[in-house]
């Protein structure tokens, strides 16, 4: 905890001209921000997002920790058939916090804040607009669940940035197993003469007809060694990435350490999701956290700014994705000829 | 811009070492299973002398290589893929190939995820010493470790990394030996075994050298022998040769693919269960399946579906109003298949087959055209849509002499016969043989390969000869081998485990110090007898009685204290398991135990000590238990008798010696346990039990067919026997509720004797009352038919045949109201009496020694899953057993009959027997003598009339008159032992020659 003095003299450095941050930034620079993927082997998507500390540079730092964030994606097959919703499949998230990331927390108060982070993480990935279109394994019966857990590893400020970075990289490198579904249909011959037996003039053409319904029972596995294809994100749009600006009226600055944010009062995060051409920007949530207050009219310029740096993150994230995943493909590894 | 880095570890090394799959579980999720794997570098080659491996202790590969074929003069390995493992293993097995072998790990996981059975006989053909295998783990070497590529199969990625390992090994051994300029061109050649054409061509682009099995053997010493064990499943498969594509449409509907079936059973459109072929008629099946109470009817060749008896099946059925009842007539496969040609596939259908066709479909119409039976009589009916599991085994055949090509009856020539199995359960098989007129009629083995929707019959191959038909030795050991009975002699680590004393063991001198003497009961001066058949060499049970002061009386059983010798968990004890129990053949015994313990150290052999587990009732006169003792014991048996002996002796007046009146007490105490039993419902139940004269042991010359007696001592021994089971069976339920080893019989349900009701009512005007086992065993008492004093017997056969068998099982898998002993009426039930001979007895007295505190139990016998999986073994080696016994005796009645029936100058003569009319049929009778223990086919060859309804046939006379014969009639029956001309098959005929003649 900072005294009221130590966070006076922080606001007060980044309201001077030019604003002075600890660590040299300027106020909407990011720290270095690290994402490694395919980080659990036995998940079906996993990545590892680190922001600041030695993640940066391979030489700096010298034990500052950063921000660190694993998000692991395991896919379940579950049954859908009493369901509501049509059964089409869903996520469903889970944060949970190192109590090693947050030492002067009671257990108490790292549940509440676990729980923060879920429910923030839940609704906004949860929510009907972003659930992936490919996770239906048999219409009605069987879909697949989507278990997002997330683990906080250490908090070094904008932890929800790391969070949904972290999120959105680990359902990109996500695959779901390609399955088949198999039905079993009677003797179609049979089946249609003792329809013709029964002579009912509706049969056909009643709009109950259960023919046409599918009668898959059960699935099948395409191919034990595939890991699958990627997850289809509906409309083309992308996974969210969150913006978190923190408000210093009349300013606000991207990135906080855990010193900056202990000493600014209002916190806005931003939810955005782009489509792949990045023609196209949806907000898909924003949260105001903290005890400060913000004016109405503040918040529209707010958010059009916000949107400028998600876009931003999104394009970087997206372009370093990119370029992974491709190397995924397995190549032949030429034996090194060691005999000679 | 935001700068990102990434970093990770290098996706190449992951590749290599990581291999990911998924599973599908049988509960319906999906499981990520992840494999790392270690690279190195020092996996052996297995060559001996190879200069850059290190050396491995083991059998390790000449290195020469295997010497003796024609194109590979400086020696070769041979290097097979999965595929020359999963259809070859006869070849493979066969010790006339002794090319050393490089066995693949590929290959070797492959085989285990196809086939498991496959699997074992590989890994015991790894471990012969009389063959050259060297298991080379190609996936943990990192130069022949194969990774996956994009969008490849599973199976081509295993064909690439067989080639990978095999161009090592090329290249391995060029540097090995290829130092010295001059050995270059001598260099043994590592070949790719492969049936795969795709897969050769591949190897001939890589530069590896390759050949079809084929022709692998071809060039091999003995091609010949070896050729025949080519199975027909190999080359024609992925080679399509033109003639096969050219030639006959589909004779059967193709299977659906697994995964539906499974779908389909899951979801209750499709039923799965075990395929029965119905030994009358070979165009007809059943499948029990648990919906439904009766078993689903399969009628005729398509709708069976090339199933075989025992597969597991997947069955669909049809609509209600489809539903059929069972055939009445006896369709025979011989009779209507007789001229059918072999080579049906490679030609073009020529008129046999079309007659062949014509025939079989006269035989279902004339099925057809019966009238709509009536309803009760229905039973589901449907069709094969797929197979489970195949459970092929090799199967004991005849060659079916005329379906060899008469041009070539000497010749060594290629060409197709049908092997006629001994089972009447099973098809013809169709084999490719060079050695056809040498092996006809010879029993030989023939395994199954494949049944293609093309062909008629499913194809096989030869495996090997056991002799001539009908001598002794052939016909025993196809006896064994086709109830699988295990009859290889005891190895030598099954022997390591008795007692090192051998003949010379004997009980040790009284010492309460000796392990032999803890806790146990000194009983040697007890006179205690045993009573057992003549000839029985492995006494497991003898008794006594005494009278007690109190005026009570003291019994007592001892049995053979096998458990002393054969302690749990080792590699004797592993083998009693699997072979479950002794196999009684008329001539040969197949010990459970070694002969050691069987016939000697456990037998209660007369005048010595021995250790026994005793059971110690105090009765009151009235044969009410006061209390009952089990304790471990040393006795001597004062003497062995026989059944007739010991009821001479019983029933001689002057004798008045202890052991004479021990047995007369045992003999009163006896029939009042009977009259206990009988009281309580248990049922008298015959079966036919016919004991074989055999002249002596070395000859197989005259000998003569008894029906067995039953004397008063027979019923003594059984009673008490009886009595100890059930004493034993409570003391071990009450210890351990949830392992406790015990023996049941289910009440039979009532359709079983719907049947046998209705020919009752409606033949004799009798009731049969099956509401319980006591009414049953009333009810058949009062089945008397003064004029035939048979008739009582017989139907006392017919309702034990309406039975279900009696099983073991284990007391906490099954219902607290469902352990009853039906036919005994006994409400718990245990086998603890012949250990010797069972190994369910071996079990019991394990449980009870722990039960009494006298050893502590062994940690399996505790669980549920191990006892129950023991216990399963042992029901169907019993039942084998049993088969097996049954097959051996009706041999022996046919050698009999057929001595009975030669003249003194070798002339035959006509053996006529008195029988009973048991079965009608449309076109038959379904025949038993009992004075054989003999069921036989009456076969009409002119026409009769057949009533259903009130189960008799009529047999219209030359002279207009018209005889009836109806079930339960007594006939006279002519038998002959026929020799089927084409099988060699030894055909018990019968001809009916009383009320009416019908031999013309």
């Amino acid at each position: 905890m900072l005294s009221k003095s130590e966070k006076s003299y922080i606001r007060t450095s980044l309201l001077s001209e030019p604003p002075l941050r600890a660590d040299g930034r300027s106020l909407l620079d990011f720290r270095g921000v690290a994402v490694e993927l395919g980080v659990t082997a036995l998940a079906n998507g996993s990545a590892r997002v680190r922001i600041g500390g030695d993640a940066g540079s391979e030489s700096g730092g010298g034990g500052v920790c950063g921000t660190e964030v694993l998000v692991a994606v395991k896919v379940e097959v579950e049954d859908v058939s009493g369901s509501v919703d049509g059964g089409k499949g869903r996520m469903a998230c889970n944060v949970s916090c190192s109590p090693a990331a947050y030492p002067s927390l009671t257990m108490l108060q790292l549940d509440d804040f676990q729980s923060d982070l879920t429910s923030i993480l839940d609704t906004t990935l949860g929510c009907s607009s972003l659930c992936p279109t490919n996770l239906s394994i048999i219409p009605r019966k069987k879909a697949w669940l989507l278990h997002v857990d997330a683990l906080v590893l250490a908090d070094d400020g904008n932890v929800y940035d790391a969070l949904f970075l972290a999120a959105a990289a680990a359902l990109h490198d996500t695959r779901i197993p390609r399955t088949r579904p198999i039905e079993y249909r009677p003797n179609n011959a049979r089946s249609q003469a003792s329809a013709d037996a029964s002579d009912d003039p509706m049969d056909g053409a009643s709009g109950l007809d259960t023919h046409a319904m599918p009668k898959a029972t059960d699935f099948e596995l395409m191919d034990y060694w595939d890991e699958g294809e990627p997850l289809v994100c509906p409309n083309g749009m992308s996974w969210p990435i969150c913006v978190t600006l923190n408000l210093v009226p009349p300013l606000f600055y991207l990135d906080a350490t855990t010193v900056e944010e202990d000493a600014t009062l209002t916190r806005l995060l931003l939810l955005y999701s782009f489509s792949t051409n990045s023609s196209n920007t949806r907000l898909q949530g924003m949260r105001l956290l903290g005890h400060g207050e913000v004016e109405a009219n503040l918040i529209k310029p707010l958010i059009r700014e916000g949107e400028k740096h998600a876009k931003h993150l999104n394009q970087s994230l997206f372009a370093k994705l990119k370029s992974e995943l491709t190397k995924r493909i397995p190549q032949i590894v030429p034996s090194t000829k060691r005999n000679k | 811009m935001v700068e990102i880095t990434i970093r990770k570890r290098p996706h190449a090394e992951a590749v290599a070492t990581q291999r990911k799959f998924f599973k599908k579980t049988a509960r319906g999720k999906v499981v990520k299973v992840l494999r790392e794997r270690y690279l190195r570098e020092d996996v052996p080659c297995g060559i001996s002398h190879c200069t850059i491996c290190p050396g491995m202790p083991g059998t390790t590969l000449p290195t020469s290589g295997g010497q003796g074929h024609k194109s590979y003069p400086h020696g070769h390995f041979i290097l097979p893929d999965t595929n020359v493992f999963l259809h070859q293993m006869d070849l493979m097995e066969a010790s006339q190939l002794n090319a050393p072998v490089i066995l693949l790990q590929t290959v070797l996981e492959e085989v285990r995820h196809r086939s498991l059975p496959l699997y074992n006989r590989l890994r015991a053909l790894v471990k012969a010493e009389d063959k050259q295998f060297w298991v080379y783990y190609n996936e943990f070497r990192s130069e022949t470790a194969c990774i996956r590529l994009d969008g490849e199969t599973p199976n081509d990625r295993n064909d690439r990394s067989i080639r990978k390992a095999s161009d090592w090994y090329k290249s391995h051994i060029s540097q090995v030996f290829g130092r010295n300029p001059q050995n270059i061109s001598t260099l043994p050649t590592v070949l790719l075994l492969t049936d795969d054409a795709a897969n050769r061509k591949f190897c001939d682009a890589e530069g590896i050298p390759n050949s079809s099995v084929r022709k692998y053997v071809e060039g091999l010493k003995d091609a010949t022998s070896l050729l025949d064990l080519l199975s027909a499943a190999g080359e024609t498969e992925i080679e399509p040769t033109a003639a096969l594509v050219a030639g006959r449409g589909a004779l059967y509907p193709e299977y659906m693919p697994q995964a539906n079936l499974v779908a389909g059973v899951k979801a209750g459109h499709l039923h799965q269960g075990h395929f029965n072929a119905n030994p009358y008629n070979y165009l007809e099946g059943n499948v029990t399946v648990p919906a439904h109470t009766k078993p689903v009817l399969l009628i005729g060749r398509e709708h069976m579906n090339r199933a075989v008896q025992g597969d597991v099946v997947v069955v669909e059925i049809f609509d209600e109003k489809e539903w059929k009842a069972p055939a009445d007539a006896v369709v025979d496969q011989e009779t209507t298949l007789k001229n059918d040609d072999p080579d049906e596939s490679e030609e073009e259908p020529d008129d046999e087959n079309a007659l062949a066709e014509e025939r079989e479909r006269r035989a279902l119409v004339r099925e057809n055209a019966r009238k709509q039976p009536a309803s009760s009589e229905r039973q589901p009916t449907g069709r094969v849509v797929g197979i489970i599991k195949r459970n092929w085994r090799a199967y004991v055949c005849h060659i079916d002499s005329t379906s060899l090509a008469s041009s070539s009856a000497t010749s060594l020539s290629l060409q197709s016969v049908f092997a006629t199995p001994v089972s009447r359960f099973l098809p013809r098989i169709r084999l490719r043989t060079r050695q056809a007129p040498t092996l006809i009629g010879q029993k030989i083995l023939v395994t199954i390969d494949r049944w293609d929707a093309t062909s008629r019959y499913p194809e096989g191959h030869f495996v090997r000869a056991l002799g001539r038909a009908e001598s002794k030795e052939a016909e025993q050991e196809s006896l064994m081998l086709e109830f699988e009975v295990p009859y290889r002699p005891f190895g030598k680590a099954i022997l390591d485990c008795l007692p090192p004393e051998g003949e010379q063991w004997v009980v040790p001198p009284k010492d309460p110090n000796n392990p032999a003497w803890r806790n146990r009961e000194d009983l040697r001066d007890k006179v205690i007898c045993s009573i057992d058949p003549p000839g029985c060499q492995d006494i497991d049970d003898a008794l006594h009685a005494t009278m007690l002061p109190n005026g009570n009386i003291e019994a007592g059983v001892h049995i053979a204290d096998v458990s002393y010798f054969v302690l749990p968990d080792n590699p004797m004890d592993a083998e009693a398991a699997a072979r479950g129990t002794t196999v009684y053949l008329v001539d040969k015994r197949i010990d459970m135990l070694p002969a050691l313990l069987g016939t000697n150290l456990c037998s209660l052999r007369p005048h010595v000590e021995r250790l026994a587990f005793s059971v110690i009732w105090e009765l009151t006169p009235d044969a009410q238990i006061v209390n009952v003792r089990f304790t471990k014991s040393v006795i001597a048996s004062k003497s062995a008798f026989t059944y007739e002996e010991a009821q001479i002796r019983k029933d001689d007046p002057h004798r008045q010696d202890e052991l004479t009146q021990g047995i007369r007490l045992l003999n009163s105490i006896a029939i009042k346990l009977r009259q206990q039993r009988m009281d309580a419902g248990a049922l008298n139940l015959a079966s036919p039990e016919v004991k074989i004269h055999l002249d002596s042991a070395e000859t197989s010359g005259p000998i003569d067919v008894e029906q067995k007696q039953m004397l008063e001592t027979n019923s003594l021994v059984e009673e008490f026997m009886l009595l100890a089971n059930i004493s034993v069976a409570k003391k071990i339920q009450e210890t351990f509720p949830q392992s406790a080893v015990l023996r049941r019989h289910l009440p039979p349900p009532k359709t079983n004797f719907e049947k046998l009701q209705d020919i009752l009512l409606k033949r004799k005007g009798m009731k049969l009352d099956v509401s319980s086992s006591g009414a049953l065993a009333a009810s058949l008492d009062k089945c008397v038919d003064s004029a035939f004093p048979a008739f009582n017997t017989l139907v006392r056969i017919m309702a034990t045949r309406c039975m279900l068998s009696a099983e073991y099982f284990c007391s906490g898998s099954v219902g607290r109201d469902t352990f009853g002993h039906y036919g005994l009426a006994s409400p718990i039930y245990t086998h603890f009496t012949s250990p010797i001979r069972r190994y369910a007895d071996v079990l019991a007295h394990r449980q009870l020694a722990a039960a009494i505190n006298y050893a502590s139990l062994h940690a399996t016998l505790h669980s549920k899953t191990h006892v129950e999986q023991v216990l399963s073994v042992v029901n169907r080696r019993h039942r084998m057993a049993q088969m097996a016994s049954r097959a051996s005796v009706e041999f022996y009645v046919g050698l009999a009959l057929k001595s009975r029936g030669a003249d003194k100058d070798g002339k035959p003569k006509e053996v006529q027997e008195e029988a009973f009319v048991i079965r009608t049929f449309r076109n038959g009778l379904g025949v038993f003598v009992s004075k054989l223990g003999l069921e036989g086919l009456v076969l009409f060859k002119r026409e009769i009339k057949f009533d259903a309804e009130n189960y008799t046939v009529t047999v219209p006379q030359p002279k207009g008159k018209e005889v009836t014969v109806a079930v339960f009639d007594k006939v006279t029956v002519r038998i002959t032992v026929e020799k089927d001309r084409n099988t060699q098959r030894g055909v018990v005929k019968m001809v009916l020659v009383e009320p009416v003649d019908t031999s013309t």
